[in-house]
């Protein structure tokens, strides 16, 4: 580190802060950045197939992979200032000045997003594992990183969403960290079918289901709504793992149709159900 | 070798006396399979003088109506976790049993597979028609001891501890690989993998310097859960009188996709399935009953008796211990 903390920019008579990093500095930085990136790698991966083992502790397991990331990556920066580059007090002030400078004109954003990454790890709107729903976009986060978050549709689809912007919206999460979250699951009758037995028919469907979670906390519900020419028959119910959500609303529906059939219940004719909003949509 | 039901039968004689002097508290004893209940339930027959009526759940699949035509002031149900099956439809009988017990002036004795008695509390609401409930509890090493020596005098057994085999130490850090897709490419990458059960099995070898009889009990009442009817038979395989070998083993995790499981967890809850109402449970949903049971037998969990599939009592803890992780048991 140079002694002479400042320079004159010959002809201009400008003082410009000389800040004296060396190469071998700026390497040793990049080498260690290199050896965090491969550290998170490392342990996202073992943390994520130790999550897979542990079962009903998935999601609590899940929650320490952002942590991780977030104490590996601090702990490599704090580690390049303190003793890679050891900034004295006049670099400080001008690594400050030209960080400041920077996140101004151009990182402002990708600071943003980092910044906004610490705020939902330590703040936890939602954790991996989560269903979350942020903007249009609903499935399971799959990771939190420093600039942005992921999550994967029921279509299969990675949607990476940068941090900025998953706190700046109205943002739904289904489970809340459990391993179990609330499906609900719409039939429609004719309204000249037995509405009272098709609900008994849809609870015991519901309950009686491989991926039924039941507790006192996490109680079954049944619903009705009656419309001019077609009844909505409503399950708000528990899956036991929120992975098997889609499969738990098909298997619920499958069977209780078929019961419904050969208890004479009925669709609604052709054309009577409204599903875009209307009341049958806001029922329960 | 009946379990001791000392403060049970206590609760029982109140709920009786109660009865008698107007008040009733018709009664749930809750119990994990194989626990030996019955023997407590005999007690409670022969404590009415052989005046009660006395059924088998499963009998009133054939003929409810035993229960309307009895006099008996007192009815005494067992195995009543068999008026219900997992699947539509499957209900009524049960809730026509509840209706009849809770409309009833009879005092009613029930018992209930307890992992059954969960499930009905959590999705009938069962437990509100029985105000006294009495759940079975585990038992530690001591009393399962008190309880399997009780017909045998003091220095009668000889317990002999297994020869081990040195040489065949398990090793804590295994040889293991995964996977990966490179360039196109499956790549095997190897990878050192923890044996869990040869640390565990290390931690046990402390209880080598307890004398034979005291690690046996131990290692029973751990195999067994404190299961007393478990714990009986596992003492029935050992017992090579006068000698008592060490013969238990803990049996490895159960790995099975949610199928399975799920048909697992049929078995577990009644203890004992026919197979067609296994297949009225599994059919609705796409399995097999018959593929299900195999497999299972295969795996060591359950065996098939003609058309029974019934648990294995040795496997109660692991299954349970299983189903817990996926979470098909609450």
């Amino acid at each position: 580190m140079a002694e002479n903390a400042t320079a004159q920019l010959s002809g201009t008579g400008v003082a410009i802060p000389d800040i004296g990093i060396d190469p071998s500095a700026i390497i040793s930085a990049l080498l260690l950045l290199a050896i965090a990136y491969i550290a998170v790698r490392i342990v996202v991966f073992l943390l994520g197939r130790l999550s897979e083992r542990a079962y009903e502790h998935r999601i609590t397991v899940k929650m320490a992979i952002p942590i991780a990331k977030l104490a590996i990556y601090g702990f490599a920066v704090y580690h390049i200032l303190s003793s890679v580059v050891q900034l004295s007090t006049n670099q400080l002030i001008a690594f400050s000045g030209l960080a400041g400078a920077a996140i101004g004109f151009g990182l402002k954003d990708l600071v943003a997003e980092v910044v906004g990454g610490v705020v939902i790890v330590l703040d936890k709107p939602f954790q991996v594992g989560d269903k979350v729903r942020i903007d249009d976009h609903y499935g399971e986060v799959t990771d939190i990183g420093l600039r942005a978050t992921r999550l994967v549709t029921p279509d299969d689809n990675l949607v990476t969403v940068s941090n900025q912007r998953v706190l700046s919206q109205t943002l739904a999460n289904a489970n809340a960290g459990s391993l179990e979250m609330q499906v609900v699951i719409d039939l429609f009758i004719d309204s000249s079918s037995d509405a009272p037995k098709a609900m008994r028919i849809l609870r015991e469907a519901a309950v009686t289901s491989k991926y039924v979670y039941i507790s006192n906390k996490r109680p079954v519900t049944i619903l009705m709504r009656d419309h001019p020419f077609y009844s909505m028959v409503r399950a708000r119910v528990y899956v036991n793992d929120i992975r098997y959500e889609f499969k738990f609303e098909t298997d619920v529906t499958k069977r209780a149709w078929e019961v419904f059939k050969r208890e004479g219940i009925e669709p609604p004719k052709a054309g009577v159900v409204d599903l875009g909003g209307g009341p049958a949509a806001s029922a329960g | 070798m009946p379990p001791p039901f000392k403060g049970e039968m206590e609760l029982i004689e109140k709920a009786i006396k109660d009865f008698e002097e107007g008040k009733r508290r018709n009664t749930a004893v809750i119990s994990d399979p194989f626990y030996g209940e019955s023997e407590l339930l005999e007690w409670v027959w022969e404590r009415t003088g052989g005046g009660a009526l006395r059924v088998k759940a499963g009998s009133l699949k054939e003929d409810f109506e035993i229960l309307e035509r009895s006099s008996a002031k007192i009815a005494i149900v067992e195995e009543a976790h068999r008026l219900y099956l997992r699947k539509i439809g499957g209900f009524d009988l049960m809730d026509r049993f509840i209706n009849f017990v809770s409309s009833s002036e009879r005092l009613f004795i029930t018992t209930w597979n307890s992992f059954s008695w969960k499930y009905l509390d959590e999705v009938l609401g069962i437990g509100q028609h029985f105000p006294m409930k009495i759940e079975l509890p585990g038992m530690d090493a001591g009393k399962i001891r008190d309880m399997l020596l009780s017909g045998y005098e003091e220095g009668e057994l000889n317990f002999v501890e297994e020869e081990k085999d040195e040489t065949e130490e398990p090793k804590i850090l295994k040889r293991s690989s995964f996977k990966i897709s490179l360039l196109g490419e499956r790549i095997e990458i190897p990878r050192p993998e923890v044996d869990l059960n040869s640390i565990r099995s290390r931690f046990h070898k402390v209880e080598e310097k307890r004398p034979p009889m005291e690690i046996f009990f131990g290692k029973l009442a751990r195999i067994s859960d404190g299961n007393p009817g478990v714990a009986e038979l596992l003492w029935k395989e050992a017992l090579d009188y006068p000698k008592v070998r060490d013969c238990l083993v803990d049996l490895p995790s159960i790995d099975l996709d949610l199928d399975d499981s799920f048909a697992l967890n049929v078995i577990l809850s009644m203890g004992s399935v026919d197979l067609a109402d296994l297949s009225e449970v599994l059919e609705p949903v796409g399995t097999s009953a018959e593929r299900a049971a195999a497999l299972l037998e295969e795996r060591g969990l359950v065996f098939i008796d003609g058309e029974v599939v019934s648990l294995r009592a040795e496997a109660l803890k692991r299954t349970a211990e299983h189903l817990r992780r996926a979470r098909l048991v609450w």
